[in-house]
């Protein structure tokens, strides 16, 4: 029986798991294939959280610095698990430098990747440069300025179009990504902070801020920002002959075609499964759902089981999450991995 | 082939010419009717600061198109070109030539407040109509209300000397709307008001006293006076051009308020 617990993926949901683990006493190995910790939040430069409003590199900092510093937490950067032997309690997983880790139980924070745009060839990235993500946008706001890539110029009008790489049966993703409505309109409001004179207007087909985002972000960014919500899927985006960009859709509750000139347009990308997430399967002998991610097993009485006895995944690895969410299961995982363990030295003894 | 959604097309989007020449081709008789693009090519980002800025209108921005304004609507029963929750949103992007389409309807509300009590997001609809009402007046797509020429009078007059003169008001007013004093007198509601001040039931009875008695003779020469002589409130001097400029002020600074 083996006491450590080996953490997969340091994002917030792996630092959090790691550290609930170590807290209540277990070892931990985190291995990270990139070489910072942090995840989406910190490797993509996002900017103000949802829905703290904390800046990320503080707020996720902390989750960072918490596990650095804890002595029963050894870290692995630059370092992807490439092979796992053995079974619940009595793991030995092979590191890609080729380092043997024995643990007992594994946690998957595996996380997502950031839909990219260049699926959505009619909407304008990768042709034209004002065309930008959401990602894209954060790192400006990061920076303290919103701008034309083009040019540097500030926008007179953005628009963000919600639900690129979501909800669209013609690419494959049938689902929603859960958090880009509560982040555009988060951003919304932080590009008018920056640039008070700049209008933002949100192309939506649904707007699902769910739960307590609703008001906070929603109508707050509605009401006091003035963020304009026009209810058409974008059909394609060109350049007029100014230059500037022309969006083209059809404004369903004018029952009208619009093509209306923008600064720039902004698509708020969805959450893919990981692209890593076939090796993933593969390496672990885990299964994945019919979307690509990490198959959840019953969960009623079995919470953030895989298929696989003793291998455990949460947070965005399971599907679209946002931080909060993915920070709590990481913790519910270590805590279903330390009783799972304490299960089998009942049983062994 | 037919045309899709022709319920969408107005009568002032179909062109249609007798005679018909594209590019040197005769297209006369059959080929002669075309159709206006419907597409929006712009937003006016700043035309909901002017309905907010009027009463009613303030909380227009809040909007999110759920319909249940024009859902809970007793004109929209009656007329399903009034669209409560249509205007807002036009408001909203700024369609200016969209609300100016519907200027003859809009005016309708009855001001039953249903809109107002179902509407999720408190918009105040009923509101916005009242506002969208007072923007088309304002801008001219609408000619004034007859209320709206009555309070005109009736500043000009304060302004002017302090006071009002009713009879004076109520000329101009009669004048200014195009209403015939005589006829009113003879026939409409005015020769009944007259006919009450007095006491015609005493005159038939024969108390020529008590009809004498009853009789309006100093007030009406008070406003004959008045009305030639047009006198001012004592020591008025500039107070109404201080008065109006403040007034202006004050409409400016409400209108921009939001």
């Amino acid at each position: 029986m083996n006491d450590t617990i080996l953490v997969v993926g340091a994002g917030p949901c792996g630092l959090s798991a790691a550290h609930a683990a170590a807290t209540a006493g277990k070892r931990v190995v985190l291995v990270e294939k990139e070489q910072v910790l942090g995840g989406a939040p910190i490797l993509s430069g996002y900017a103000r959280l949802v829905p703290s409003g904390e800046w990320a590199k503080d707020a996720i900092g902390r989750m960072v610095k918490r596990v650095e510093d804890d002595p029963a937490v050894t870290i692995r950067k630059g370092s992807k698990v490439t092979k796992l032997e053995g079974e619940a309690g009595d793991f030995t997983a092979t590191l890609s430098n080729g380092e043997p880790v024995q643990a007992g139980a594994i946690i998957l924070g595996t996380g997502f990747t950031h839909f990219d745009s260049i699926n959505k060839p009619e909407w304008g990235f990768g042709t034209f440069e004002d065309v930008v993500t959401t990602t894209q946008v954060e790192q400006m706001i990061g920076a303290g300025k919103v701008y034309c890539p083009s040019d540097g110029r500030v926008p007179e009008r953005v628009c963000i179009l919600l639900c690129v790489g979501s909800r669209d049966r013609q690419i494959g993703r049938e689902w929603c990504s859960k958090i880009c409505c509560t982040v555009s309109t988060n951003l919304a409001m932080e590009i008018k902070e920056l640039s008070p004179k700049t209008d933002v207007y949100i192309y939506y087909m649904d707007i699902r801020t769910f739960g307590l985002y609703e008001d906070k972000f929603y109508w707050r960014s509605q009401e006091e920002f003035r963020t304009k919500f026009v209810k058409a899927r974008i059909a394609e985006v060109t350049r007029g002959a100014d230059g500037r960009l022309l969006v083209k859709g059809e404004d369903t509750l004018v029952k009208r075609p619009i093509v209306i000139p923008f600064d720039l347009v902004v698509h708020a990308i969805g959450m893919d499964p990981n692209t890593d997430n076939p090796e993933i399967a593969k390496v672990f002998g885990i299964e994945l759902e019919k979307h690509g991610f990490i198959a959840r097993n019953e969960h009623y009485t079995g919470s953030f089981a895989t298929n696989r006895p003793g291998v455990y995944a949460g947070g965005s690895a399971l599907g679209p999450e946002d931080i909060d969410t993915s920070i709590s299961h990481g913790l519910a995982m270590a805590m279903r991995a330390i009783g799972d363990l304490n299960a089998l030295a009942r049983k062994a003894a | 082939m037919p045309i899709h959604e022709k319920s969408l097309l107005t009568p002032d989007q179909i062109m249609t010419a007798d005679k018909l020449v594209i590019d040197g081709v005769d297209v006369s008789g059959h080929w002669n009717t075309m159709i206006k693009p419907r597409t929006i090519t712009d937003y006016d980002p700043d035309f909901y600061k002017k309905i907010e800025g009027l009463p009613g209108g303030e909380n227009v921005s809040r909007c999110w198109q759920c319909g249940s304004c024009t859902n809970s609507c007793t004109m929209y029963a009656i007329n399903p070109d009034f669209n409560p929750r249509y205007w807002i949103y036009c408001t909203n992007l700024g369609l200016q030539s969209e609300i100016v389409k519907d200027k003859d309807i809009i005016w309708q509300c009855v001001s039953c407040n249903k809109c107002t009590n179902i509407c999720p997001k408190d918009v105040k609809p009923e509101g916005v109509m009242k506002a969208l009402a007072h923007w088309l007046e304002l801008e001219g797509h609408t000619p004034k209300s007859k209320s709206s020429v009555f309070d005109e009078e009736f500043t000009r007059q304060c302004l002017a000397r302090g006071r009002i003169e009713d009879s004076e008001v109520m000329f101009n007013f009669f004048k200014k709307t195009d209403q015939d004093v005589v006829r009113l007198v003879k026939t409409g509601w005015l020769g009944v008001f007259i006919a009450r001040m007095n006491k015609w039931t005493e005159l038939r009875a024969g108390r020529w006293g008590k009809f004498l008695a009853r009789m309006p003779i100093t007030g009406p020469l008070k406003m004959a006076w008045a009305m030639v002589f047009k006198p001012r409130t004592k020591s008025w001097g500039r107070t109404g051009e201080v008065l109006a400029a403040y007034v202006e002020e004050q409409k400016r600074k409400a209108h921009a308020a939001h």
